[in-house]
């Protein structure tokens, strides 16, 4: 892991073309998704980044530090052209930009062994692009296994670059990387293009955009140029390796979207994820730190430690009803902590070992529906971890419809999972076909509203093209550290708004408006809803929070004032209920402000409408007993 | 299979199986019948002439399922990857349809002579090409054009 030397600093840029005393100041990882970037940063900088499996994830840019010196390390998300084809493969293109036009700054092309030809296409581009770059052959192991070799010496010869072998996830070969760095330069770009294609191309690249004359097809036939000449390449230096090296990994991933077994794995994999994250996470841990250790510790400790206050609002504000210890933190880390934290680790396992793309294949024709495509099952099922993350991720669509499309799902029925921790508690609590009525109520207005705002808003939907990783048996420090940094994240936004929450509660309740906030819901909560007047509270602060509201609601259903259909209704209500602040800013920031104004005023009467209609029809029905 | 279209795709005419009548199944005819089911949806056929019922064995999903689960599978001439028989390779001859898609298409790898096998049709296709394994919608696999296997192509 420190393998990363600190003579790089003295050394500096020795390239022969683009000759510099400037110290290295930046380094670049990019390469087509799932060839191990995110573990090569890993090792060359000793820190974790969050390590995908899938194209998309590393939405956000991660960045480190070479040790013992100041030259940056940015990881970039996995792409298949330098060109930019959708919204976060222009943050890739905008790095390498940069790196071409600053001194002291290179690119090290991450290339999968296995796949030589594929990870040339990308290095032509960098040549044509002249970036100082160097190639390193990651999972060269595998490459090993499979009777893959490759004449590094031969292709450095014909790139013109360093080219360098590596193992990434057991850092070996990571320290010739770090001193190969003083040696990039641009890969060899004397290609013999057609010259139709040659102007055009090179138009291209000095400034992302075709020129008018080039004709529509022109990035197309660019690619396929290029992939010729990658193909020449690869078959000089590389041999042919065996197909069927991978025989277990091979099966279980055509099994995972075989047309009739991928049903019964799917359903597997969701009883487990609910098992670990719904019984253990909501149930037995919860109980664990909120009853034993809140309930037996922290407060009994905060109440003895506030006791010799003699101001009774100060006492109150730190454990009385809206106390900051009683109420805040023990929501925040007691009930809502371990929920995310068996969500984030279940979802960091199904990320790294490939099953992600294979369950957009499966759930493609649900999500046509919707007008989206199985692709959207990513930022869907991350929502169901954070919906804020997922509203980011929803860069990964190809199109702008469906990106405002999955904003709109998600910020309307995803619950995250603090939500759903806490709703799967509730419904634990009540018969089956109760808890059944709270899912086809949302289902149901996601697929309804879903397949209305397809034919509404105007575009067009994205094609279905995506890459299946190799199944993989996910590494456990990997698993825990990004559920480690996901949690950080997740606490740094909720907890504030957590105590925020409570200290409106606090203040509404000392200065005696609570019980205005609370007639004032009335119509609404008691009218329509059928709810006690006391749960206008829970939708108010719902409005800073879902999983807050939800919480409370969790609160007031295991103090006894709920029934079956109340408990309900206040579920399917909270789950379509506007969502958190915090993605508010994020659609706004994404979508723009208008964008989010009007998903929030469009989601908040939904939620009522539909919460009254469930309890029409469970009242109806005959289920209130 | 079972996608709304988004704009009404050309439909060849049927030959009614007990009349023998020729006609064009769906859209107007139906409508101008005042049939209540007029949608996209419906997967029956009505002869305007005889009034035989017909299913549309491209549209419904369950004689779809059962096709597959039965193992009858129609004898396919090849010509694009969504015509190739599951189970089989070919060799890209070019791309055709929308420039935005081929851009993607050819960034994933795709270009003539690439091979390619065809490993499965349901939920989406499922192709390998060399070390790559990709998932794509029927529409993406009728815009890869492949060889004709005898060299006629």
């Amino acid at each position: 892991m420190a393998g990363a030397s600190s003579t790089i600093v003295s050394k500096g840029i020795g390239g022969g073309v683009r000759p510099s005393t400037e110290r290295l100041r930046r380094v670049v990882l990019l390469g087509n998704p799932n060839v191990g970037k995110s573990a090569l940063f890993n090792a060359l900088t000793g820190l974790r980044a969050t390590v995908s499996n899938y194209p998309g994830t590393t939405v956000e840019v991660a960045r480190g530090r070479l040790p013992g010196t100041d030259t940056e390390v940015i990881d970039s998300p996995g792409l298949n052209s330098i060109l930019p084809l959708s919204e976060d493969e222009g943050v890739t293109w905008d790095l390498v930009r940069d790196v071409r036009d600053a001194p002291g700054s290179v690119v090290v092309q991450v290339a999968d062994a296995k796949n030589l030809r594929r990870a040339l296409l990308l290095t032509l581009q960098l040549g044509q692009l002249e970036v100082p770059s160097v190639l390193v052959l990651n999972m060269s192991d595998e490459a090993e296994a499979r009777g893959i070799r490759i004449d590094r010496e031969g292709l450095e010869g014909a790139l013109g670059i360093p080219v360098r072998t590596t193992v990434a996830t057991r850092g070996l070969g990571i320290a010739e990387v770090s001193t190969a760095l003083a040696e990039a330069r641009h890969p060899r770009n004397h290609l013999p293009l057609p010259e139709d294609l040659a102007g055009p191309a090179l138009a291209l690249l000095a400034d992302g955009v075709a020129p008018a004359s080039a004709g529509p097809g022109l990035l197309a036939r660019y690619h396929e140029a290029l992939l010729g000449h990658a193909d020449s390449l690869a078959g000089r230096f590389a041999t042919e390796g065996e197909p069927a090296g991978r025989a277990l990994s091979r099966r279980l991933g055509r099994l995972a979207v075989h047309p009739v077994w991928g049903w019964p794995i799917l359903v597997g994999i969701l009883f487990a994820v609910y098992q670990f994250v719904g019984v253990l996470g909501a149930g037995t841990l919860v109980d664990l730190l909120e009853t034993r250790f809140f309930g037996g510790v922290v407060s009994p400790l905060a109440i003895a430690l506030f006791a010799p206050i003699p101001w009774a609002p100060v006492r109150d504000l730190f454990v009385g009803e809206y106390g900051l210890v009683t109420m805040g933190l023990s929501y925040g880390l007691a009930i809502v902590l371990p929920i995310v934290t068996t969500f984030f680790v279940a979802f960091s396992i199904l990320e790294d070992s490939g099953y992600l793309p294979r369950l957009a294949v499966m759930t493609d024709r649900v999500f046509k529906v919707m007008g989206l495509n199985g692709k959207a099952v990513l930022p869907m099922v991350l929502g169901l971890g954070c919906d804020t993350m997922a509203t980011l991720t929803t860069r990964i669509l190809t199109t702008r419809k469906e990106r405002l499309l999955a904003t709109l799902l998600l910020a309307l029925g995803v619950p995250c999972s603090a939500q759903l921790g806490v709703i799967l508690a509730m419904l634990a609590v009540v018969p089956l076909s109760a808890a059944a009525v709270w899912f086809v109520a949302v289902a149901g207005v996601m697929v309804t509203v879903g397949w209305l705002a397809a034919r509404v808003l105007p575009g067009q939907r994205g094609d279905f093209v995506v890459e299946l990783p190799p199944m993989r048996l996910p590494a456990l420090g990997n698993v825990l550290s990004k559920t480690v940094a996901r949690v950080e994240w997740y606490l740094k936004e909720a907890l504030p708004l957590f105590l925020l929450g409570t200290l409106v509660l606090f203040t509404l309740d000392a200065f005696r408006l609570l019980d205005a906030v609370i007639r004032a819901g009335r119509p609404l909560v008691t009218g329509i809803l059928g709810l006690p007047a006391d749960a206008s509270a829970a939708f108010l602060i719902g409005f800073l929070r879902r999983d807050f509201a939800a919480t409370r609601l969790f609160d007031m259903s295991r103090a006894g004032a709920l029934d079956t259909v109340q408990l309900v209704v206040a579920m399917v209500t909270i789950t379509l209920f506007i969502p958190c602040i915090a993605n508010v800013f994020v659609i706004a920031k994404e979508r723009g402000w208008r964008t989010a104004a009007r998903i929030a005023a469009f989601v908040f009467p939904v939620a009522f409408a539909v919460g009254g209609l469930v309890r029409v029809v469970m009242l109806g029905l005959g289920m209130g007993g | 299979m079972t996608t709304l279209p988004l704009a009404a795709p050309p439909v060849d005419p049927v030959t009614c199986a007990l009349c023998g009548f020729e006609y064009t199944p769906g859209g107007d005819s139906c409508r101008e019948r005042g049939c209540p089911i007029a949608f996209g949806t419906c997967a029956t056929r009505h002869c305007p002439n005889c009034g035989y019922t017909m299913p549309d064995e491209q549209k419904s999903s369950t004689l779809g399922f059962l096709r597959r689960l039965l193992g009858r599978r129609e004898p396919m001439a090849v010509g694009t990857v969504a015509e190739l028989p599951t189970g089989t390779r070919g060799v890209v001859a070019r791309l055709e349809g929308d420039p935005e898609l081929l851009t993607r298409l050819t960034a994933q790898g795709f270009a003539p002579g690439v091979a390619v096998h065809l490993l499965q049709r349901s939920p989406t296709y499922v192709i390998e090409m060399g070390e790559t394994t990709i998932a794509l919608e029927r529409r993406v696999a009728e815009a890869i054009v492949l060889h004709d296997p005898d060299g006629r192509g």
